[in-house]
């Protein structure tokens, strides 16, 4: 009794020790990927803030308005710094993922695998968030201009009307593209445009007939404002 | 250049004089023009060859058949006889961007082919040309030897405010010659020059519209070409509603200025003062037309630049200035005034603004608009009650505090 009772033992603690052996290369693996990974993410982060540094990044950021936002959103640091933060975190992301995987644990690859399938839309999402905020301050600031030069009162609510306009259509187009309430999304915004463009509409008809056929006689040169003629004076 | 204009040019084997008239729809004013041409040229020119082509923009009103049409029947009542080379009359579209730079382009081209001694270029919407303009503007070059010849008009005290406010004051400040008019649209100039013209890779910006005239004249000064004016008396044009057109026109101008302030900075830099140039022509008072302008849109104009453009300007002008201009904001209309000394500094920091691309250029020159209409607006209201002469002695001390304060534009340009 003693001797199976001992041999099941022995052949336990050798089966552990089998086992340990074998995951000893994977652990050591890991260890050496996040070393070199924590190394190239800190490297990287260097060489981007210089990089953004050097192209002033941070100024035209502040000309874009875009230190502002960050600003408002409790982010204090320069936005070189905060990219290159970004990028570091991304890289360390990364580096764990590989990791992990190196342990060749099966359950924990398959979910690596989906992690690296929804990256690249990941990325497109953010792309296309940062480049709808860029065209939407750009739109807006063009119509808040065209807005003062054609000299409609409100033009500051429609300048900021267009900026968020754009700034909503790229959030909306990013939750979509990440496949985040794909059909709830796009209900939402087709029901909120159109219900914006129907309260306008009516708005406008209903409540500004007045000011309506005023600014349309006034872009055909029929009249001036205060029913006053155009000016004579050449410019040129 | 279409290929059949080439054969029809070529054709022409070479001329003295070429006369350019730029058109789009101008059916009211281009026959005038086109007779006022063929006069002067048969008064005055009467032994040289001449061409004259005009380059329309694709008019649908018949310009160009007007064009095709008009001929002067009898030369006696003009007080000449028939001259001995009859004028070539070329009508044509131009190609290209669709513009007034574009139109002179076409011109210049057609200069060169023909090998012309002599160019004139006038607009096509005057009422008040004579064939007197066709000696004055090319007598200088085709007898005394100058390159370019700028107009000099009389015009009414008011007109012309964005050459009175900013491209006379700010091109005679920079380059230190005193080109009363330096966009007046009537220009003559040697075939060299239009050649030399050409040489340009401007074809597709600015200069290709509005921005062609300050483009000539500053390249015809910086270039070291000889430079002159003729007084031409009126100009009166046809009448038009020029506020519909002041946003292309004042950025198209502007943008042209601040971008050859950027090309010629090495040059401007050297400037300490400006000198006259030499001018032809009889000096005579004339009789101007009264013209209504609407002084409260125009302050209306420039507050709603200041309620919602700040933040713009904010990144072009330097903080004591954005203060001035939010207590100008705040006067009543009856108060309102825009102090000269503070427009030059505006001027000066939208043109470093421009040249350091920290704004997109368009969007900061629609932004000066509504600061140029509360200049125009307060000088207006100024000079209500001045003689022409008075508001050109104000036009004057305007160019001398813009020559005084171009230390701070040399120190702030980097």
């Amino acid at each position: 009794m003693s001797e199976i009772w001992k041999a099941a033992v022995v052949d336990s603690v050798n089966r552990f020790l089998g086992k340990v052996l074998t995951f000893l290369p994977n652990l050591l693996a890991m260890a050496t990927i996040l070393i070199i990974g924590f190394l190239i993410a800190w490297i990287i982060k260097m060489v981007i803030v210089r990089f953004l540094k050097a192209i002033q990044f941070d100024q035209v950021s502040d000309q874009w308005g875009l230190t502002r936002i960050l600003f408002q959103g409790g982010l204090h640091d320069a936005p070189a710094i905060l990219l290159g933060r970004f990028f570091y975190w991304m890289i360390v992301l990364i580096t764990l993922i590989l990791g992990i995987n190196a342990l060749e644990v099966a359950a924990m690859q398959n979910l690596i695998a989906q992690f690296f399938n929804f990256l690249p839309h990941l990325f497109a999402a953010l792309s296309i968030l940062v480049i709808g905020y860029f065209v939407g301050v750009f739109l807006g600031q063009a119509a808040l201009i065209a807005a003062v030069n054609a000299q409609v009162g409100s033009a500051k609510t429609l300048g900021r009307a267009v900026r968020w306009f754009v700034i909503i259509l790229s959030l909306t187009m990013a939750l979509y593209h990440l496949g985040i309430a794909e059909k709830v999304i796009v209900a939402t915004f087709a029901i909120t445009f159109g219900g914006i463009v129907l309260a306008l509409s009516i708005a406008f008809g209903w409540g500004g007939r007045d000011l309506a056929k005023d600014f349309l006689e006034r872009l055909y040169g029929r009249k001036g404002k205060r029913g006053e003629g155009p000016d004579q004076i050449s410019h040129l | 250049m279409e290929r059949s204009l080439q054969n029809q040019l070529q054709e022409i084997k070479g001329t003295d004089i070429l006369i350019g008239i730029p058109s789009y729809n101008n059916v009211r004013t281009i026959g005038h023009v086109v007779r006022a041409v063929m006069a002067g040229l048969a008064k005055y020119f009467p032994g040289a060859k001449a061409v004259m082509i005009n380059s329309d923009g694709g008019s649908t009103d018949g310009t160009q058949e007007v064009v095709r049409e008009v001929h002067i029947e009898d030369y006696k009542t003009i007080l000449t006889s028939h001259p001995v080379y009859p004028t070539h009359k070329i009508v044509t579209p131009y190609h290209g961007i669709p513009g007034k730079g574009s139109a002179f382009r076409m011109i210049f081209e057609a200069a060169k082919i023909l090998k012309a001694k002599a160019c004139a270029v006038v607009d096509s919407d005057l009422r008040s040309i004579t064939p007197e303009w066709m000696e004055l503007l090319l007598t200088p070059v085709y007898k005394e030897g100058f390159d370019y010849v700028a107009p000099l008009y009389a015009r009414h005290k008011f007109d012309g405010t964005i050459t009175n406010s900013i491209v006379y004051p700010l091109t005679r400040t920079l380059y230190g010659k005193r080109v009363r008019q330096p966009i007046g649209g009537d220009f003559g100039f040697s075939g060299k020059l239009a050649e030399f013209y050409l040489t340009q890779n401007v074809w597709e910006t600015d200069v290709a519209r509005f921005g062609i005239d300050i483009w000539m004249t500053t390249l015809a000064i910086t270039e070291g070409h000889k430079v002159c004016q003729s007084y031409l008396g009126a100009k009166i044009h046809d009448a038009k509603d020029p506020g519909s057109d002041l946003g292309p026109m004042f950025t198209q101008v502007v943008s042209s200025v601040f971008s050859l302030m950027k090309a010629y900075e090495h040059l401007w830099k050297k400037v300490k003062e400006s000198q006259p140039i030499p001018t032809f022509g009889f000096h005579y008072e004339v009789g101007l037309e009264p013209v209504s302008v609407n002084v409260e849109r125009m302050i209306e104009n420039f507050r709603l630049g200041v309620q919602g453009l700040m933040e713009i300007w904010r990144k072009g002008l330097l903080p004591e200035t954005v203060g001035w201009l939010e207590s100008i904001g705040r006067l009543s209309n009856e108060a309102f005034s825009f102090p000269q000394d503070l427009w030059v500094r505006v001027v000066y920091d939208f043109a470093i603004a421009h040249h350091q691309g920290s704004i997109h250029r368009e969007h900061l020159l629609k932004s000066m608009i509504p600061l140029y209409l509360g200049r125009v607006a307060s000088f207006i209201r100024e000079n209500r009650d001045s003689s022409a002469d008075e508001v050109e002695k104000k036009i004057e001390f305007l160019c001398k505090t813009f020559e005084e304060m171009k230390p701070y534009l040399i120190e702030r340009w980097k």
